[in-house]
């Protein structure tokens, strides 16, 4: 018991507990190798670091491939009610919000006309523009976030819908292309 | 010990003005967790924003966050140390006025924060949004708090100084200087201002000020609470002085360099953000040391644990405190962080501290003052009871479901697919995922304050029972000239001294850690590749500001493969030079916006802020529609421009004289561009444009625009 006392308030002098002891030195040296790995020793930076895992990430999208979308497998999809379905789900997902949910343009241009902006209006053309985007109009790229699957099935329903004259459609934006 | 045979000395305390901080402290302890529910609840259910300005989340968090910290536990240190100041110095206050302007001058400032923060006057900086003429206030009443304070040390009846004083006197010293340093800034109107610090600069200033907020004034503050009001009530000798001794240096040098683990993985130069982790790591053991110091006080007094609710709270109180206290080194590892940072979890883990330690501090505080400060016996123990099961299940549910939300959330943002793709890419995925764990957390939201309702009416009912209020009048020995000691112990009787040592001690991390970050700044902003924003692009970046949107929206890409692939290239120190103040926000309630200019169409983001679900179906963002009423206030700008140039923004002279038609012109374009798109009409002298051109602008502002699908990684 320490010889003092402050309000009625008295103190032991207990040693310190030998592992909060350690505890606090072990934390120390820890510290201080760390500090000596990663700022002067080989320890690698933040960067390097994130330069390697874009290298897998590279190395991966390269093993994907590049898909290049041809008219006639598309052409071929057409047909399937499971890709049309996947399709509508996508563009619900993804596109509705600018595109409209009934593909009638809202913030982007109406889908259904005979009016393109960006390409002929062909299924191959409207892959790229989904995955490319348009980004200086607004249009985002969604090759990062699509699968190519998705890709696919999205481009396959909005061609699917071609002449539905939706309501309150955006009107006509871009040139208009005769024979598709 | 030759102790000088004195007299005994008759001296009547000052309790009046601890009974007006203690009620003080519990009607703002109301306002604060009554705040924090309705934002707890607003997350859950955006509706509850209602669509009113001064009531949606962005403005209601800084509201929340400011009472919790200044009005609930400010009121309550204030209670307690003009409480155990008096009695460990054996001496009423050095100045009963002082102490009145201290209280009157404290809660006026709380009353002008309620006021300014739902209108939108704000900084922008964490814990620090309140404007500049009340920052002069909270300075000046913090140096009467001060002089009185430190008056009343010198004209005390005892030697020595007992270690509750010990951190009282570092939180003075401490605040003064943090508050200071983070709150000098360059008014433009009565009641707004720019800070002069910028970009990086800011980020490590905010966060030195805004971690060691915690550190100085809901730590060595409830600490020195403890050190006093624990032993009183279990009527036990404190378990050993030489771990007060060396938890208390350890943790005063210490706690001060922590910050930048606020910023890890930012564009802060590596070198802090590796100092911030390391010193985190070492502060584990100091914290540690108050709380073992405090349970083992209570060795041979565990039965008190079952019958008496003050040891209760106290007990749960430092169980809280060891447990955020070692999360917070945990957290503070980079690769933890990389997880938990910008996620509920970091606001789980500030809630085991503030809802454990300093909410059960303060009622234990409260549970102990009440009775004797009004002379009579608890209304009900019972009750108090009942406040500890509803106020413990409550801060259990609320810190498992905001843990559980954060680690959900953080590592669905970093998934990634085996073919290089995110796994979750749409950020509203991940948000709709954690929804039922907000309801949960608001739930225990809910329950905490229903036990504070129940510590009320018992608090009500034991002061109307009250007979008998009067100050507390003692006999004294006077020991204030008995013999020095050696070592520490003469060190505890040399009040000036010690502060010097205290405020040494903070001020070497300080200087260290910040000093080459501010010189460092003059020397990018001489290569810096960056354009200013324009006059239009400051007038929407103050709306940002004004309607809070860095609470739940970051500007900092962090250098990790899921950020680059979700966001773009890592943000640079470059890019956010000529921010006064910073952005780069501290939490992803939305998603990151350092790169979202040019992103959308101006049509988007106006019907986004007037109806974000018209474009994210399942977003939980409250609707900005007043935006499309409000006008800008273009006539400010030149002003506002010439202060950011005075503050070095390499704005011309023009620029500054022709600002405010700079941006009618600029407004005039965007307008016409969202009506192009199909968006309505004259919409050119409205807040909205304002506000677009600021999100248009951001990421977009380098000399040399970088290609948007090419990452560019620094060496």
């Amino acid at each position: 018991m320490e010889d003092h006392e402050y309000d009625g308030i008295q103190e032991l002098d207990n040693p310190l507990p030998n592992w909060w002891l350690l505890t606090f030195l072990g934390t120390i040296i820890f510290a201080y190798l760390y500090y000596l790995h990663y700022e002067s020793g080989s320890g690698p930076t933040i960067n390097q670091e994130l330069k390697a895992d874009l290298a897998v990430i590279e190395a991966a999208k390269a093993k994907r491939g590049t898909k290049s979308d041809s008219e006639e497998e598309l052409q071929k999809l057409l047909a399937s009610a499971a890709v049309l379905n996947e399709g509508k789900a996508v563009f619900q997902g993804k596109c509705a919000a600018c595109h409209g949910a009934d593909l009638q343009g809202v913030i982007g241009p109406d889908l259904t006309d005979d009016y393109w902006l960006h390409g002929q209006g062909k299924l191959a053309d409207i892959a790229t523009i989904v995955r490319k985007g348009v980004v200086e109009k607004g249009m985002p790229p969604w090759d990062g976030q699509l699968k190519d699957a998705e890709v696919s099935a999205v481009t396959v329903y909005i061609v699917s819908k071609r002449g539905s004259h939706p309501a309150n459609s955006k009107g006509p934006q871009g040139e208009k292309i005769v024979s598709n | 010990m030759n102790e000088t045979i004195s007299r005994l000395e008759e001296v009547t305390y000052d309790d009046a003005i601890v009974r007006k901080f203690l009620l003080a402290c519990m009607v703002f302890a109301g306002v604060a967790f009554a705040a924090g529910l309705l934002a707890a609840l607003q997350l859950a259910f955006f509706p509850l924003n209602m669509e009113l300005p001064w009531l949606t989340f962005g403005r209601l968090r800084p509201l929340h966050t400011n009472a919790a910290i200044f009005a609930f536990a400010g009121n309550a240190i204030f209670a307690g140390i003009y409480h155990s100041t008096q009695r460990l110095l054996k001496t009423r206050m050095y100045s009963d006025r002082l102490s009145a302007i201290h209280f009157w001058g404290w809660q006026l400032i709380i009353v002008a924060a309620a006021i300014s923060l739902p209108l939108g006057f704000s900084q922008g900086k964490e814990y620090a949004e309140l404007e500049w003429p009340i920052d002069i206030a909270i300075t000046l009443i913090w140096v009467i708090f001060a002089v009185n304070f430190f008056g009343t040390l010198a004209i005390r009846r005892e030697k020595h100084m007992y270690v509750a004083l010990w951190f009282y006197i570092a939180t003075i010293v401490t605040v003064a200087v943090l508050h200071i340093v983070n709150s000098i800034e360059i008014p433009w109107s009565y009641m707004n201002s720019y800070p002069v610090w910028a970009g990086v600069q800011d980020a490590l200033v905010q966060w030195w000020y805004g971690h060691n907020a915690v550190a100085f004034f809901l730590t060595t503050p409830f600490l020195g609470l403890m050190y006093y009001y624990l032993p009183k009530a279990a009527n036990r000798p404190v378990y050993s002085y030489r771990l007060s001794i060396i938890h208390f240096w350890g943790l005063v040098f210490i706690y001060i360099w922590a910050g930048p683990h606020h910023l890890l993985y930012t564009s802060l130069p590596e070198w802090a953000q590796t100092l911030g982790m390391i010193f985190s790591i070492m502060l584990w053991a100091p914290s540690w040391g108050g709380m073992i110091n405090g349970l083992l006080t209570l060795r041979g007094a565990w039965h008190l644990l079952r019958t008496d609710p003050i040891i209760k709270f106290m007990v749960a109180a430092l169980t809280f405190y060891g447990m955020a206290t070692f999360e917070g080194p945990l957290l503070s590892i980079k690769s933890v962080s990389a997880i938990g940072h910008y996620t509920d979890w970091i606001v789980g883990h500030v809630h085991a501290g503030a809802l454990g330690w300093n909410g059960f501090l303060s009622f234990a505080m409260i549970y102990y003052l009440v009775p004797k400060l009004w002379k009579t016996k608890l209304y009900s123990d019972r009750l108090a009871n009942v406040h500890f099961w509803l106020g413990f299940l409550g801060i259990v549910l609320y810190y498992v479901s905001m843990v559980a939300a954060g680690i959900t959330q953080g590592l669905m943002w970093k998934a990634i697919g085996p073919e290089g793709q995110l796994v979750y890419p749409d950020f509203v995925e991940t948000v709709v995922r954690i929804v039922p764990l907000y309801w949960a957390r608001a739930l225990g939201g809910a329950f905490f304050l229903g036990g504070f309702m129940v510590m009320c009416y018992n608090v009500y009912r034991t002061i109307a029972a009250s007979t008998e209020v009067s100050n507390e009048t003692v006999r004294v020995r006077n020991t204030r000239y008995s013999s020095a000691g050696e070592g520490h112990r003469a060190l505890e009787g040399m009040v000036t001294v010690f502060s010097v040592l205290s405020l040494i001690a903070i001020l070497v991390g300080s200087v260290i850690e910040i000093y080459p970050t501010l010189s460092l700044h003059s020397y990018i902003a001489k290569t810096a590749n960056i354009d200013p924003y324009s006059p239009l692009e400051i007038a929407g970046r103050d709306i940002y500001i004004r309607e809070g949107c860095y609470v739940c929206h970051s500007q900092q890409i962090r250098p990790m493969v899921s950020e680059v692939l979700r966001y773009g290239s890592p943000s640079t120190m470059e890019e956010s030079i000529y921010d006064h103040p910073f952005q780069w926000g501290s939490k992803r309630t939305g998603p990151d916006l350092a790169r979202v200019g040019k992103k959308y169409p101006d049509l988007w983001h106006f019907r986004h802020m007037v109806d974000p679900r018209s474009v994210v179906e399942k977003s939980i963002m409250p609707s900005y529609s007043w935006l499309v009423k409000d006008k800008t206030d273009f006539l400010s700008l030149r002003k506002k421009v010439s202060v950011l140039r005075n503050l070095g923004v390499p704005y011309s002279p023009e620029q500054v004289a022709q600002a405010d038609r700079l941006a009618e012109e600029q407004a005039k374009s965007v307008a016409q561009a969202i009506h192009d798109q199909g968006g309505p009409e004259g919409l050119e002298r409205r807040e909205i444009v304002a506000l677009i051109a600021y999100l248009q602008a951001l990421g977009q502002k380098e000399k040399q625009p970088r290609p948007t699908d090419q990452v560019t990684v620094k060496e």
